[in-house]
């Protein structure tokens, strides 16, 4: 018993003073972030085509829709193509920010926004790699994913340098940007153009509010107290999200998987050859004859496919077996893009597959990425700042985060 | 947690370097100043004692903290128990509580990973078109078939970065019309005539795209009626088995559908 409540005790403590996993949730808010940025700049010509009010799905049709299943979308706010253009924009820019982790929470909004606006404008373009994003970018609102490698981790090293110098550091773009889109969500919910679900605009009046909050109370209140409460509030949520994720990955391989058992194709040992052989699937017909010539070959990869996805949530038990899957998975997945023909999709899953990876790796992954950039910088004739070097440091962020 | 390794190891170990001031010392920097709390091996800390911030906060605080902490454990226990019983087969619980999961699930939070489960599509479905065009004079003529997802699969061949387009839209809008229509290709609710007005508009577009009516007419003209129809042909089985299968192709013919005058021009070009 007295061991029960001290495992417990000792787990409260753990969620509570940090958000977790500092690197695994900026890997992942880059790797979605970049795999929506990629995708939005390749469908750059197809955009009217996909998400315009005269594509196919048109306006009306999507109106139509999102009224009897009351999804999110800025697009159905206005049939405008102006508007469609400044959406598809910010879609753009916001995934952009939030790459580069600037103003990471709001840009984690806004990316969510950017996310489902088109997505569920037009529901019926999506695949399984959309799907992902889908719901990754909801749940990515609620991490601190920008305790390292982001432009807010920098700035909160600088601001954190400048006070221990004695210098005043007051931030104007913080709340301005936090009026600007204060004002935008009143005048939307006051023109009564947020229909549908409540929840996603009780999420963004619930961002909108505690960032306020947080901005209070790291001005005013100098005790300390309520602002140690936002922080553990923040961890716990944190903590709490970053189990979801992990979670969904899990439930999407476990799913994948189990379906497969049951399948003919998968257990005689055919399957992978199918979709080699779908006109929709096979960009490389002739690469495709080469990797189904063999039978045998088939067949290994067919059940091996089907272990992996069901193995994988349990070998998160064991370290080293994990991470072997791990990069059996993504190596799968790297295949798969170009085999298949999936590049958004593949990229989607290797960035949930990437919240599994170990901390020393990416770490070093971390540490070469730098070295990279200040030889680049160094070559481009200027050497970088101090300041600008990889943060060892995971704790900086939290205004970055909160901000 | 266990599976997420040094993720939320780190801290406790000896050599990664330890953090500055825990959260309860962030507030007064007076006291970060001074020697922050050991971060060494887990086993060190006296056990059972909180090491975090909220020993630094009184008991109205820690009930909030208590109170957060429960809302958000609840919150992710119901979801991820939400989730599960959204993608599991239908099930004793889901048949009992499924308006329930659905309430929780929809719209935001639906989902699909039954990828190429339980067996993967073994035959290509192809959508083709013809169109009935008014020319000048008013002469009526009726355009040949055309295989858009032949086209598709052109447009995607080779192609490291296949466009939704290409990939998605007609493939995607021709299994909402199935799904949404039964064997007599009578539509079922409004996703049904949804899925129709798509599929029409997704046809004049692409028809338009062939210059299907300069073929037809040898000039000007208009798209009055279009007709789909699906060709359905299994992927010849592989040369190393003994299987086989049919490879004629069976068909679906759609009706003929009127295409309404401001539809004719094609929308997005």
């Amino acid at each position: 018993m007295n061991r029960l409540s001290m495992a417990v005790s000792g787990g409260i403590a753990r969620v509570t003073e940090a958000a977790l996993g500092p690197y695994q949730t900026a890997v992942i808010r880059i790797g979605f972030s970049a795999t929506w940025l990629l995708f939005l700049l390749r469908e750059l010509p197809h955009r009217h085509e996909l998400y315009g009010p005269d594509g196919p799905w048109s306006w009306d049709l999507a109106q139509q829709l999102t009224a009897s299943n009351g999804s999110f979308t800025t697009l159905m706010w206005s049939d405008g193509r102006v508007w469609f253009e400044i959406v598809y924009a910010l879609a753009v820019l916001s995934s952009a920010l939030l790459l580069l982790g600037w103003r990471t929470r709001t840009m984690s909004v806004l990316f969510m926004v950017g996310v489902l606006s088109l997505q569920n404008r037009s529901v019926f373009m999506g695949d399984g790699g959309d799907n992902v994003l889908h719901l990754m970018s909801v749940y990515l609102v609620f991490t601190r994913c920008a305790q390292v490698w982001s432009l807010d981790a920098r700035r909160a090293e600088r601001e954190r340098a400048a006070r221990a110098r004695g210098e005043r550091v007051t931030d104007r773009t913080g709340p301005a940007l936090w009026g600007v889109l204060g004002a935008v969500l009143a005048a939307v919910t006051l023109v009564g153009r947020m229909q549908g679900d409540w929840l996603i605009p009780a999420l963004l009046w619930t961002v909108w509010v505690a960032l306020a909050l947080w901005w209070l109370v790291g001005r005013r209140a100098r005790t300390g107290e309520p602002r140690i409460l936002l922080d553990v509030i923040g961890n716990v949520v944190h903590n709490g999200a970053l189990l979801v994720i992990m979670a969904e990955a899990c439930l999407i391989y476990a799913t994948a998987g189990w379906y497969k058992v049951q399948g003919s194709r998968w257990q005689d040992g055919t399957a992978v050859y199918y979709p080699l052989h779908l006109e929709y699937f096979s960009p490389w017909p002739a690469l495709a004859d080469l990797l189904s010539a063999s039978g045998t070959m088939v067949m290994l990869v067919t059940y091996g496919t089907v272990l992996v996805q069901v193995a994988f949530p349990f070998t998160l038990f064991n370290r080293r077996v994990k991470n072997v899957l791990l990069a059996v998975m993504m190596t799968e997945h790297a295949v798969i893009a170009v085999v298949l023909g999936l590049p958004f999709f593949s990229l989607a899953m290797i960035a949930a597959d990437a919240v599994f990876l170990p901390t020393g790796f990416l770490r070093r992954l971390g540490g070469r990425a730098t070295g990279v950039r200040d030889r680049l910088a160094r070559r481009g004739g200027r050497a970088s700042p101090p300041g600008q070097r990889a943060r060892e440091n995971p704790e900086a962020e939290h205004v970055g985060s909160g901000a | 947690m266990d599976a997420y390794d040094e993720g939320s190891d780190a801290r406790h170990r000896p050599d990664v370097p330890s953090r500055p001031a825990p959260p309860g010392e962030r507030g007064a920097p007076a006291e970060s100043a001074g020697p922050v709390e050991p971060s060494g091996p887990a086993g060190t800390h006296p056990l059972g004692e909180p090491r975090t911030g909220v020993a630094a906060l009184s008991l109205r605080y820690r009930i909030t903290v208590a109170l957060a902490l429960a809302v958000v454990a609840v919150g992710v226990c119901v979801h991820l128990g939400m989730t599960f019983l959204h993608v599991a087969p239908a099930n004793t619980v889901t048949k009992a509580h499924g308006e329930a999961v659905d309430d929780w699930i929809y719209p935001e939070f639906e989902q699909n990973w039954k990828l190429f489960a339980p067996n993967p599509l073994q035959q290509n479905i192809s959508i083709q078109v013809r169109a009935g065009v008014r020319g000048p004079e008013g002469m009526t003529s009726t355009t040949g078939w055309y295989d858009l997802s032949a086209e598709d699969g052109r447009a995607i061949d080779g192609n490291l970065l296949p466009s939704h387009t290409q990939q998605n839209e007609l493939r995607r809008a021709w299994d909402f019309y199935v799904a949404t229509h039964d064997s007599e290709n009578r539509p079922v609710g409004l996703r049904g005539s949804l899925s129709e007005s798509y599929l029409r508009r997704i046809m004049v577009l692409r028809l338009d795209r062939d210059h299907a009516v300069r073929a037809a007419t040898g000039g000007a003209g208009v798209i009055e009626r279009v007709q789909v129809r699906s060709r359905t042909s299994n992927v010849p089985p592989p040369r190393w088995s003994r299987e086989k299968v049919s490879t004629t192709p069976s068909y679906r013919e759609l009706p003929w559908w009127k295409v309404p005058q401001d539809e004719a021009a094609g929308g997005v070009r």
